[in-house]
């Protein structure tokens, strides 16, 4: 592979919402090259579209202008090299645990017995191999919510998108999951595209911070973070983090 | 409660046991006061007879009263299994293809107004007094509910479990089976508890209006002879075949829907 080919890439990407007031313009222009087994989050206050463009990022929502390649291949619907985790689990409430994580792979045609190894060893690395047989209904939503990055693995895509998956959580919780996050993405070596509206989550996971601003979006700025990995939590405490954390929080305001 | 703090075994089985025998006891208490109350009153058995006597009638009569359970009993699973059938089926179809929804589902509220049991003769002068009318009957009363309960069920699934469906590369199909449908299981059991309950009070119905045969047919029957134990003995066996019924579809609902369903019905 070529030193600098790019997994992702997003040119000129324009994203206008047709609703009964008229028309609304979501993305304006959005530039963005993300290299494999980078970690990059879009950072942006709520509403500002940072979710539409993961979903079109995703095939989930149509492109109105511009063009997404990835792995040199146009998106124009959903894909089997990526995988999605949402702000809520949506876990199917009439399935099993392990039957949840299960799910790509039948949708996908593949191989229920071929996948289900895989399937129990993603469950065993996020602590929930007690958990196979219960139903979602049984466990807390940071748990749930460790299911859907399960299942998003499961078929193993080489792209994950993960639109806020821990906003909802209790702050400890979302402490953890980030750090079980990063664990997984050191693991399994995905490139990972995360949208996030927390700037100390977007600077803790990130290769590359990318802001937002609000509807019609744009770019406003993009930031490095050149802190060491692996990275604990307690580098949040640190000067070089907060650092980060001001400049982003500079970038959001101004 | 009895309960606060137990866990295990020991709460669940004594909850049940109180689920059980506080509602007998009730009605116990209630038969109690009714024989009590006719001898006292010295009410006359054509009035009201005492619940001795009605027992009484079953064991004499029993071989009258099963012979005409049997036809309501099987009438009316006929006319609801027909009501499943159509009546999820509609659903499906309403819920599935926009076109026909904006068509038909209208028509479908709008006969849910008409009161179905006028029907009754207007099957009669069409199908004659036999078995036909009365299972129609059963049907179109059993029917809406079904309809109405598996649209609501399958348009209450969460868009976003369908948006992460398609980000599974989910077919329309798929979509449908495995998630819409599950989805809507618990709507449409409702719509089937509901529906076996209107499916005997249409074949009773039904029963009264063509006069052949039938626990509706004796009631009928027993009333023109003045004979309130009959009456009230076909009442009795016909209040237990419902429950029973009742209880079969409950029984298939655990069994389908094994799931905790939290709010939803």
């Amino acid at each position: 592979m070529i030193k600098d080919s790019l997994h992702v890439r997003i040119e000129d990407l324009r994203k206008i919402y047709q609703t009964r007031r008229g028309n609304i313009e979501a993305i304006r222009s959005v530039h963005m090259g993300v290299r494999p087994g980078e970690f990059v989050s879009i950072l942006g206050p709520s509403g500002c579209g940072k979710s539409t463009l993961l979903m079109v990022v995703g095939g989930l929502l149509p492109i109105t202008e511009g063009k997404i390649v990835i792995d040199e291949i146009s998106v124009t619907g959903p894909r089997r090299d990526t995988g999605v985790v949402f702000q809520s689990p949506v876990l199917m409430p009439w399935r099993s645990i392990l039957n949840n994580v299960l799910f790509p792979v039948e949708t996908l045609g593949l191989s229920r017995r071929e996948y289900r190894p895989r399937a129990v060893q993603l469950l065993e690395m996020t602590g929930l191999s007690d958990f196979m047989q219960n139903y979602p209904s049984e466990l807390s939503g940071g748990m749930q919510q460790r299911v859907a990055i399960c299942r998003a693995l499961i078929h193993n895509p080489s792209l994950l998108l993960m639109d806020e998956p821990f906003s909802a959580l209790d702050a400890i919780t979302r402490d953890n999951l980030n750090q079980e996050l990063l664990r997984i993405w050191h693991e399994y070596q995905k490139t990972v595209l995360f949208v996030t509206h927390s700037i100390r989550e977007a600077v803790y996971l990130s290769d590359r911070v990318y802001v937002m601003s609000p509807r019609p979006a744009v770019i406003s700025q993009i930031v490095e973070i050149k802190l060491p990995r692996p990275r604990a939590l307690s580098i949040q405490e640190t000067p070089e983090f907060n650092a980060y954390v001001a400049e982003l929080r500079r970038a959001i305001e101004g | 409660m009895a309960h606060k703090l137990e866990n295990g075994q020991g709460a669940k089985l004594t909850g049940q046991i109180w689920q059980l025998a506080l509602p007998l006891s009730i009605v116990a208490v209630l038969v109690i006061i009714w024989q009590v109350s006719v001898q006292t009153l010295k009410i006359p058995e054509a009035i009201l007879p005492t619940p001795l006597k009605i027992i009484d009638t079953i064991i004499l009569r029993y071989e009258l009263l099963f012979q005409h359970t049997w036809p309501t009993t099987k009438e009316c699973l006929i006319g609801f299994v027909l009501a499943v059938g159509v009546g999820v089926g509609l659903g499906i179809l309403l819920a599935l293809s926009r076109l026909f929804r904006t068509g038909v589902y209208p028509l479908i509220v709008a006969f849910q107004v008409v009161p179905k049991v006028a029907l009754a003769p207007l099957f009669i002068v069409w199908f004659g007094l036999g078995t036909t009318s009365r299972i129609l009957l059963a049907f179109v009363i059993a029917f809406f509910p079904m309809v109405v309960n598996t649209l609501a069920g399958i348009q209450s699934t969460d868009p976003l479990m369908i948006r992460m469906a398609r980000a599974c590369n989910a077919s329309r199909w798929q979509i449908f089976w495995k998630i819409e449908f599950p989805n809507a299981l618990p709507y449409i059991f409702s719509g089937l508890k509901i529906g076996i309950t209107f499916a005997v009070i249409g074949i009773i119905v039904a029963e009264f209006v063509t006069a052949q045969e039938g626990l509706g047919y004796l009631i009928v029957f027993s009333e023109g002879n003045v004979d309130t134990p009959l009456l009230m003995a076909a009442l009795t066996i016909l209040s237990i075949v419902g429950v029973i019924l009742y209880a079969v579809v409950v029984g298939l609902q655990k069994l389908f829907i094994r799931w905790d369903v939290g709010q939803v019905i």
